[in-house]
C-alpha cells in the first residue's frame, strides 16, 4: 500500500498543467444555480477568491480589491467572483457582509464545499484567475498589498 | 536506488506516452508533519488516545487523484496515511495507509449519480450533512450510491443509501435518504421575488441487542423547509422531527429513557448598500443524530449525521477563542444539578459601513460589524429519578453563553489599516463542558491590529496586541502576534500568549508559537515551533479539543 502510494505521487507529480475548471454548480444569492464552467467560458478574465465570514485575511483581500475594483474594471474587463465556502454556521451572515461593506463582486455559496474540494483547495483565502475555462494562475493566502501582483497578472492575459 | 531510478524512468515513459490521458487528472497532496518533543514545563510527550511515548514524529498525508473521462464522468481516488500514528487527538480509528475515498461519478444536465464515497448535505444540514475537515480529523462520507434528478428548472430530486465512513471503515448501519428542493417561483413566474421549498427523510437502520427495546432499529427524520426572498429582504425557516431515540451515557443505551427529538431554525435579514442586518433563531431538542447509537457524543465528530453548529460569531483571534460555545443539542442527565435536553436562543449580526468624506468615515469610509448572540437551556421539568423531562417550547431555561463583538475596520492611509475587535462573554463551563465544578465565567477581551505597507509590493508588518479580562481568578491573559511579510510568498510570524490567573493547567505558562510559510502558486509550504494550548480548534463552526503539545510541525500542499 505504502508503495502503491509513492508511485502513485511521482507518478503524478511528473505532470504539471494548467487545468481546466471542474464542471461544478453553486448556488447565487437569489438561489439560482450557476455553471461555474458556463461562467468562466469567456475570453474574459475571472477571477475567483475563496473566502469565509470567519476568515480575516480573506476579508482584508476583498476589501482591499474593493478600492480599485472599478479601476480594474475600466481597464480589464476583469470580474471576481468570490467564492464563499461558509457552511451552516455562518452563511447567514453572507449577505449582510457583502452589502454592508459594499462589495460589487458577484457572490456564490459553495456551504458543503463541493468546488473547494474539487479544486483541492485546503487554506483560505485561495484565488485562481481563470481564462476561456483555464486555470492560468494560483495564490494561497493573502499579504496586504498582493493584490497589485494579481492585477498584474489580470493585466497580462486581458484582450483590452 | 536502482529500484528508485528504474520507478522513475517506468513514470516517465508512462508520463509521455499518456499525456494525453493525463489531460484529464487533478492531483491534490497535504502533508502535516508533527515532531513533538518533551517539555520542560508542561511535562514529557505522551499521547494517551493511543497509550504511547515513543512515536514522537507523526505525518498525515492524504493524496487525492480525480480523473474525468468520457465527457460525463470522473473516478476519484484519496489515499491518506496516517504513519507511524495519526497526529495527536485524532481518532485512533484513522491508522495506517489506506484507500479513505473511492468513487465513480456521473453529472450531465439532468442527472447526477454516484456509486462510492459521496459528500451530501440536505438543506442547512440539520438533518444530514457529510464533509470532510482534515484539520478537524472529520470525514463522514456515505459509502454507497446517491442519485439526483433535476427533471425541470424547479424541481430538483435526490435519493441515497449508504454507510457512514469511521476512520478506514464503515458504520454498522444503514442510511436512507431522499431530498426535493422545489422552485416555486419559477412554476408561478415571479419576477422579483424568490420562493423555494425543500423536503427531506433521512432514515437510520441500526440493530440493537437490547431485548424488548423502547425503540425501532429504523429511526425517522424529516425536514421540511421554505425559503423566500424579495429586494433586499429575506426570511427562511426548517422545521425537523426525528423518531424516538434511545438515551445513551457513556457508550451505553438506557433503554428506560427514549424520546423523539426536534428542531426549529427561523432566518431572517435585509440588507442595502452600507448596511446589513441578519438574525436567527433556533431551538434543539434531543437532536443528537448518529450513524450508531452508542457513538452519541464522542470527542472525535465520529458517526454524526447531522450538523448542529454552535450559531455564534466565529471569533478569530486566539484569546477569543479561549471560551468557544458549542451546540448543546443533546440529552443530559449526568447529576440532579446537571440535566439538559437542548437549546434555544439566537443571534443577530449587524454590519455598516461609514461614508467616505464624512467626519467618523474620513477619507476612506469606516466599516463596522456588530454581533450578540444568546444561548440557554430548554425549560421545563426535569425528572432525574425517573429518567423523564417535560420542556415548554419557548421557554428559556439556564443560560449557558452570550457574546456581544463589535468589530471597526479602518483604513488611514494608502500605507496603513487597523482593525479594533471588543468581545464580551459569559460562558457557563458547568453546562457547556458538562464539568461538575466548572464555573459561571465572564470575560472582556479588547484586540487591536494594525498593518503598515513598506517597500515594494507585498512587503508589509502587522501587529496585534490582545488582553483578556475575567471575573474568574483563574483567566487573566494578555497576549500578542508579530507578522513579517517580505513578500506575497514568503511570511515570517511569532505569537505568545500567557495567562497570569491561576487556573491550574495554564497558570503562568507561556503558550507561543513562531514560524513561516512559503506560497508558489498551489504549492505552500509552512513550518512552526512552539507549545499548543490544550483547548478547542475549530473550523467552520465545528470544534475539536487538542491535548497541549510542544513540538515542531511542518505542512506541504500541492495540487495540480
Amino acid at each position: 500500500m505504502k508503495h502503491l502510494f509513492f508511485t502513485l505521487f511521482i507518478l503524478s507529480s511528473l505532470y504539471i498543467k494548467s487545468q481546466e475548471i471542474p464542471d461544478i454548480n453553486l448556488i447565487d444569492l437569489d438561489g439560482n444555480t450557476i455553471s461555474i464552467k458556463a461562467l468562466t467560458d469567456s475570453e474574459d478574465i475571472k477571477i475567483f477568491s475563496f473566502w469565509a465570514t470567519w476568515c480575516v485575511p480573506c476579508i482584508n483581500e476583498l476589501d482591499a480589491i474593493a478600492d480599485v475594483y472599478e479601476d480594474w474594471q475600466d481597464e480589464t474587463n476583469v470580474e471576481l467572483i468570490a467564492v464563499s465556502t461558509d457552511d451552516a454556521r455562518t452563511k447567514k451572515r453572507v449577505i449582510p457582509l457583502v452589502n454592508g461593506k459594499g462589495w460589487e463582486y458577484q457572490i456564490l455559496l459553495d456551504d458543503n464545499q463541493d468546488l473547494k474540494r474539487a479544486l483541492n483547495i485546503n487554506v483560505l483565502p485561495y484565488v485562481i484567475v481563470v481564462k476561456n475555462g483555464e486555470i492560468i494562475h494560483t495564490r494561497t493566502g493573502y499579504t496586504p498589498g498582493s493584490e497589485e501582483e494579481l492585477y498584474e497578472v489580470v493585466k497580462e492575459h486581458s484582450q483590452k | 536506488m536502482k529500484k528508485l531510478l528504474l520507478l522513475l524512468f517506468f513514470c516517465f515513459t508512462i508520463n509521455q506516452i499518456s499525456a494525453q490521458l493525463l489531460d484529464n487528472l487533478r492531483v491534490g497532496l497535504e502533508s502535516n508533519m508533527a515532531w513533538y518533543n518533551d517539555d520542560k514545563r508542561t511535562g514529557p510527550f505522551f499521547d494517551g488516545e493511543n497509550n504511547d511515548g515513543d512515536e514522537h514524529v507523526r505525518v498525515n498525508t492524504y493524496l487525492k487523484l480525480d480523473y474525468s473521462f468520457l465527457e460525463n464522468f470522473t473516478a476519484t481516488v484519496q489515499i491518506e496515511s496516517y504513519e507511524p500514528l495519526a497526529l495527536l487527538n485524532y481518532s485512533p480509528n484513522f491508522d495506517g495507509t489506506d484507500f479513505g475515498i473511492y468513487s465513480l461519478n456521473y453529472k450531465s444536465d439532468k442527472l447526477e449519480a454516484n456509486a462510492g464515497h459521496y459528500y451530501e448535505q440536505f438543506g442547512s444540514g440539520l438533518i444530514l450533512r457529510n464533509w470532510e475537515d482534515r484539520q478537524l480529523g472529520l470525514n463522514n462520507a456515505l459509502l454507497g450510491g446517491r442519485l439526483k434528478y433535476m427533471p425541470t428548472d424547479f424541481l430538483s430530486i435526490t435519493a441515497l443509501y449508504g454507510k457512514q465512513r469511521v476512520g478506514f471503515e464503515t458504520a454498522d448501519s444503514d442510511i436512507f435518504g431522499f431530498n426535493t428542493e422545489i422552485e416555486l417561483s419559477n412554476i408561478l413566474k415571479f419576477e422579483n421575488s424568490s420562493l423555494n421549498l425543500g423536503f427531506s427523510y433521512v432514515g437510520r437502520q441500526e440493530k440493537t441487542d437490547i431485548e424488548d427495546p423502547n425503540f425501532d432499529e429504523l429511526t425517522n427524520a424529516f425536514s421540511g423547509r421554505i425559503d423566500f426572498s424579495k429586494g433586499n429582504f429575506y426570511a427562511n425557516a426548517e422545521y425537523v422531527t426525528k423518531s424516538d431515540d434511545v438515551f445513551v451515557i457513556n457508550g451505553q443505551s438506557v433503554n428506560s429513557f427514549v424520546n423523539p427529538g426536534n428542531a426549529l431554525l427561523f432566518n431572517t435579514g435585509f440588507s442595502q448598500k452600507g448596511f446589513g442586518v441578519d438574525a436567527t433563531f433556533r431551538r434543539l431538542e434531543n437532536m443528537g443524530f448518529f450513524s450508531e447509537r452508542e457513538k452519541t457524543g464522542n470527542a472525535f465528530l465520529e458517526n454524526n449525521i447531522n450538523f448542529t453548529p454552535a450559531l455564534t460569531k466565529q471569533h478569530d483571534y486566539l484569546l477569543t477563542n479561549i471560551f468557544v460555545y458549542q451546540a448543546q443539542s443533546l440529552v443530559v442527565f449526568a447529576d440532579p444539578q446537571l440535566m439538559e435536553a437542548g437549546e434555544i436562543g439566537g443571534q443577530i449580526d449587524m454590519f455598516y459601513n461609514i461614508k467616505k468624506g464624512t467626519g467618523l468615515g474620513g477619507k476612506y469610509g469606516t466599516k463596522l460589524a456588530f454581533n450578540a448572540s444568546y444561548w440557554a437551556g430548554l425549560k421545563g421539568d426535569y425528572d432525574f429519578d425517573n429518567l423523564s423531562y417535560d420542556v415548554d417550547y419557548f421557554g428559556f431555561g439556564d443560560k449557558y453563553f452570550s457574546d456581544v463583538s463589535l468589530e471597526i475596520r479602518k483604513k488611514w492611509n494608502k500605507k496603513m489599516n487597523s482593525i479594533f475587535y471588543y468581545v464580551n462573554q459569559y460562558y457557563n463551563q458547568r453546562t457547556i463542558e458538562d464539568n461538575f465544578s466548572g464555573e459561571q465565567i465572564k470575560t472582556n477581551i479588547v484586540v487591536g491590529e494594525t498593518i503598515y505597507k513598506f517597500g515594494r509590493i507585498g512587503q508589509s508588518v502587522r501587529l496585534e496586541l490582545q488582553k483578556l479580562w475575567s471575573n474568574s481568578d483563574n483567566h487573566d491573559w494578555v497576549g500578542g502576534t508579530f507578522e513579517y511579510n517580505a513578500s506575497p510568498r514568503l511570511s515570517f510570524y511569532v505569537n505568545d500568549i500567557y495567562n497570569s490567573g491561576s487556573d491550574s493547567s495554564t497558570s503562568e505558562n507561556h503558550y507561543y508559537n513562531f514560524g513561516g510559510s512559503y506560497n508558489k502558486g498551489t504549492t505552500r509550504f509552512s513550518l512552526n515551533y512552539g507549545r499548543q494550548r490544550a483547548g478547542l480548534v475549530c473550523v467552520g463552526g465545528v470544534c475539536r479539543f487538542v491535548p497541549e503539545a510542544t513540538g515542531l510541525s511542518a505542512s506541504l500542499l500541492m495540487s495540480f
